[in-house]
């Protein structure tokens, strides 16, 4: 959000079109009705991995809404981000099941590992960690999803040596 | 509809509120997020009540409650007085040195430990809602509740100065906590930090207004103002023109 | 039934997200590999990837058909052997049978093992029995047959009668009767009328409803369908958590699946009823599962629930008539239709008729799904099915209906499981959570948890949820870093009531009961924590030195090897030292020790 948080990125947003061309496709593919209005931003989430404030702005154009309801949406839905994410997305599950089978040294692992606090992503924009609430993966617990993929039954040296594999293989 | 509310009967009508009949039986119930001529919020939960119907008592926010025929209402319980005392204690932890607040903290006789208070907070907002109401009556809708939970507050995106934002200053009228910060000087004003160039009377040269509000007031209505006047102005070019038209009968 | 697959044998490879994750989609491929089309071998069984098994613990889970033989943990390496040895040879592969705690054993059939056998299968009958791609698999498992029976022989009335008397109540957690609800709705003259279905489950330690909506969707397409033709409705939307990957990807290809077979659409099986459904994805909010609040959310709103002095049942989406049940409700309705509400009455207690899945989580040995009858003691479901505590460690507590339940303690392990029960005792039946704790968790700590989560969840609406579980969070978490005061206790039983009587929703109405019941019977754990600056759990760091009983320790050196920062010292077979400004007080040496000489002190505990 900070590196947008200018204001003259509002005045220049209704003619962009460079970067966020597909969001245009996206947009279109639902009714100009106010109830598409989260399954819109779901994916322009999942195509961007944040709601670029470009995008709410043709949104709000097509769906004939205020701009400030859509950046409502925008902040209460956790699934919804203003700040672009990683290239991994960590989400380590703290649930009740997870939580009291240690997740919460995990998560410390995680933080020491790639020195970053749960919603940050590292500057190389490789890891965003990310503390979610149960993923019903309880009988892994602890348990966390990266990019889709599970991890159960976690410790810290396991923590490490997934960390440290995902590191080796992108280089 | 017949109400009983604390041992007298009232007569209401089909659609109103617990609290609209009270308000206008002067019934004194205590409320922040209400304003006539809004509808209910039910966010501030100050304006609780005991409705008994048959059997059975249940607490509830009098602002958002339907009135049913037959119903008995008890505003002033020791149970309904102790919790509205925990909901000013809830809200001087928030905003310990709102005024306002803080005033009906001593009202109530609420005080809260030094332990529990941080009274570096600045914080005035009670996010009663009733703002960002009033920003969306005037079709403006610059500002809207953003985040949830604990971080939930009022905001224009990304806290931004507004294109839609027309410095009318609604918002801030309708603010019970007088949270909102509108500034004016040398002709200017500054809210939601949008700084807005005001307009002066064509008459008495008194700045009254921002541009961005007359447009808007033309647009809704229509039409196109020829002159600006501040609002005892234009009463005062009413009044003269009745009295030319009066004249000119006689 | 006549069909092909008689005496013919089948292969189940569980691919519920618990086994998905351990690599059962491999086993299901490696099978393929070696028996499809192509191969050389002889037997060409039927090989399927069901949804979930319940036993997550111990999958992947696969079991051949008809023998019934359940194999568990199976890796992909171990298909070769269960061809040629159970498929070709009709022989077991002893190593991956199923290990009963309880009998000490092994087992062959997953029906006859301890996790099993106690069970009572309705809302989750399918699962783990058919493909849930596979509509004809539902078919053949009397799918959609309630459909036809609700249609053509029976009127609207009929259906929500039949409903009512099988005394069904809502799993969502509220427990309201399901036929009442359809019956209140069904009055109101005002149309279009709509059937929701609540898949936004959020509470932690809960995975019902994935698991149905992933393992057997079109029973929950049929129960709505049903609903619809008994309202008077033509229109329903299902509100999935966005998470849930694999029950959004099931889910819709079931619609698409029931639409092209007649069950959906127009003229449903020529009866002249119609009755679509579109799936509405969830964004991350918990209070969206409060059911005014998940309206707002489909609506297109942000999810803030609103009073409800006027029922939705009246009143709901797009302030039209609806009627709004839980999946694992939905999921309940077409048995009861095909056998009759004596049937479900006659299963479970008077007044909780029928059964409830439980999801049984935490510090127990057989982590899973189970689906018992109503009024099921709660030791039954943690000792026999659940298998007891992990390392069979003092059981503490168990803590049920989500972050809005309550912490149930030893004295009431013989309670029944039923919603008048829990609520009696101060926690609730809720979706159906049961998460067990033991010694190691700390109860001030579990409450400052659940006060984290829901301020973090609450939606911010009203005064007393936002700021006063923010302020009972901040209470608890001074106590847990040893600043607390006694007062704190009071402060807390106060704000609790007052924030149960005067928020506006459920969640708000609901969420100091994690604390209220940790007071009130652990209360000795609270005093612990602020007279004597003690954890004796271990868990609360700034309140917990760990030391070795030099009486007890037999030098083993297990804790030494396990230590992960090299805190611990001394000679094999002599006692052994912590040192604590090297200790990160991690427990691992606390939990390990067989002999229990690693003791728990508090913040101040001199040697």
């Amino acid at each position: 959000m900070d590196v947008l948080a200018n204001s003259r990125v509002m005045d220049m947003a209704i003619d962009i079109k460079g970067d966020y061309n597909d969001s245009m496709d996206i947009i279109e593919r639902y009714p100009r009705e106010k109830r598409y209005t989260l399954a819109i931003l779901q994916d322009i989430q999942r195509k961007y991995d944040f709601i670029p404030r470009e995008v709410m702005v043709l949104m709000s154009d097509y769906l004939g809404m205020p701009i400030s309801d859509i950046y409502s949406m925008a902040t209460f839905y956790k699934a919804l981000s203003l700040k672009p994410k990683g290239k991994y997305i960590i989400k380590l599950c703290n649930g009740t099941a997870c939580h009291i089978r240690g997740s919460e040294s995990i998560r410390e692992e995680l933080e020491t590992i790639l020195n970053i606090s749960p919603g940050e992503t590292t500057e190389d924009g490789l890891f965003s960690i990310e503390v979610v609430n149960c993923i019903g993966a309880c009988a892994l617990a602890p348990v966390m999803l990266i990019n889709e993929k599970y991890y159960g039954g976690l410790t810290e040296e396991k923590v490490k040596a997934i960390i440290d594999g995902i590191k080796e293989g992108h280089r | 509809m017949n109400v009983k509310i604390d041992g007298k009967y009232y007569s209401g009508n089909k659609g109103e509120t617990l609290l609209e009949l009270a308000r206008r039986n002067e019934i004194e119930i205590p409320s922040l997020c209400y304003k006539e001529g809004f509808e209910g919020l039910g966010r501030c939960r100050l304006c609780l009540v005991e409705v008994i119907e048959g059997n059975s008592t249940k607490t509830v926010s009098s602002c958002v409650y339907p009135i049913r025929d037959g119903i008995e209402v008890l505003t002033n319980t020791k149970n309904i007085v102790n919790m509205r005392k925990d909901i000013i204690f809830l809200l001087l932890l928030r905003t310990p040195n709102n005024g306002y607040i803080r005033k009906l903290a001593e009202e109530y006789g609420v005080k809260a430990p030094s332990r529990y208070l941080d009274m570096e907070r600045e914080e005035d907002c009670i996010l009663c809602g009733l703002c960002v109401k009033a920003c969306e009556k005037l079709g403006t809708n610059a500002i809207s509740l953003v985040n949830r939970g604990i971080t939930k507050k009022v905001s224009t995106p990304y806290d931004d100065a507004s294109k839609d934002c027309i410095g009318c200053g609604a918002c801030a009228e309708v603010c019970p906590t007088n949270a909102i910060s509108l500034v004016e000087q040398d002709g200017k004003r500054i809210i939601w930090n949008k700084t807005f160039d005001l307009i002066s009377c064509t008459r008495c040269g008194k700045c009254y207004s921002t541009e961005e509000v007359l447009h808007h007031i033309d647009e809704q209505l229509g039409v196109k103002t020829q002159e600006y006047l501040c609002e005892s102005c234009s009463r005062r070019l009413v009044g003269e023109k009745f009295k030319e038209a009066f004249q000119n009968l006689i | 039934m006549n069909d092909i697959y008689d005496e013919k044998m089948e292969i189940l490879v569980c691919c519920g997200t618990g086994c998905l994750a351990n690599n059962s989609y491999r086993v299901y491929e490696r099978f393929k590999e070696i028996l499809g089309e192509e191969s050389e071998v002889a037997v060409k069984p039927l090989i399927k990837a069901t949804g979930c098994n319940g036993l997550c613990e111990k999958g992947p889970v696969v079991k051949i058909l008809p023998k019934e033989i359940a194999y568990f943990k199976v890796l992909p390496d171990d298909v070769d052997d269960i061809v040629e040895k159970t498929v070709l040879k009709g022989e077991i592969v002893d190593r991956l049978l199923y290990f009963d705690v309880n009998e000490r054993k092994r087992i062959v059939s997953h029906k006859d093992a301890s996790f099993y056998k106690h069970q009572h299968k309705i809302a989750l009958r399918n699962i783990g029995e058919i493909d849930p791609l596979c509509i004809g698999d539902y078919l053949k498992r009397d799918g959609y047959r309630a459909l036809a029976k609700a249609l053509f022989e029976m009127t609207p009335d009929q259906v929500i009668g039949e409903v009512e008397r099988s005394g069904l109540r809502g799993r969502g957690g509220a427990g309201f009767p399901t036929g009442r609800k359809w019956n209140i709705c069904s009055t109101y003259e005002s149309f279009p009328k709509y059937v929701v279905c609540n898949g936004d489950e959020g509470d932690p330690g809960a995975f019902m409803d994935r698991s149905i909506m992933e393992g057997d969707p079109h029973t929950v397409i049929e129960g709505m369908i049903i609903c619809g033709y008994a309202i008077g409705s033509n229109r329903g939307f299902l509100y999935i958590r966005d998470e849930y990957d694999l029950a959004l990807k099931n889910m819709q290809a079931a619609i698409d699946n029931a639409r092209e077979f007649g069950y959906l659409g127009s003229n449903i099986l020529e009866s002249s009823f119609e009755f679509d459904l579109e799936i509405v994805r969830g964004g991350g909010a918990f209070v969206c599962g409060e059911s005014s609040a998940l309206m707002a959310s489909i609506e297109g709103n942000i999810g803030e629930p609103r009073a409800k002095y006027i029922r939705s049942v009246e009143k709901g989406l797009w302030d039209k008539p609806t009627v709004l049940n839980n999946v694992e409700t939905w999921a309940n309705i077409p048995p009861i239709i095909i056998n009759g509400a004596e049937w479900f009455n006659k299963i479970g207690i008077e007044g909780n008729s029928g059964t409830k899945v439980f999801s049984l989580v935490g510090k127990v040995k057989n982590t899973g799904l189970v689906e018992v009858p109503m009024g099921t003691k709660l030791n039954e479901l943690v000792y026999q099915i659940g298998g007891g505590i992990i390392r069979d460690r003092p059981f503490k507590a168990v803590q049920t209906g989500g972050p809005s339940g309550g912490c149930i303690p030893k004295e009431y392990m013989d309670i029944s499981l039923d919603f008048e029960s829990l609520d009696k005792i101060g926690s609730m039946m809720g979706s159906g959570g049961v998460i067990v704790m033991d010694d190691t968790t700390c109860m001030v700590e579990v409450a400052r948890y659940y006060m984290e989560f829901l301020s973090e969840e609450s939606c911010g609406k009203c005064t007393t949820c936002r700021e006063g579980i923010n302020t009972m969070l901040k209470i608890l978490e001074n106590i847990t870093i040893g600043e607390g005061q006694l007062d704190d206790i009071d402060l807390l039983l106060q704000l609790g009531e007052t924030i149960k009587e005067a928020s506006l929703c459920a969640l708000g109405k609901t969420a100091p009961n994690p604390v209220l019941t940790t007071i009130r019977y652990f209360r000795h754990e609270y005093l612990e924590h602020i007279k004597e600056k003690r954890c004796s759990a271990g868990v609360c760091k700034d309140l917990t030195t760990y030391y070795i009983d030099s009486e007890l320790c037999t030098g083993c050196g297990l804790c030494s090897r396990r230590c992960p920062v090299a805190a611990i010292d001394g000679k094999l077979k002599e006692p052994h030292i912590i040192d604590r400004d090297i200790c990160t007080k991690c427990g691992n040496c606390f939990t390990v020790c067989p002999r229990n000489a690693v003791k728990v002190g508090g913040a101040n505990y001199e040697c």
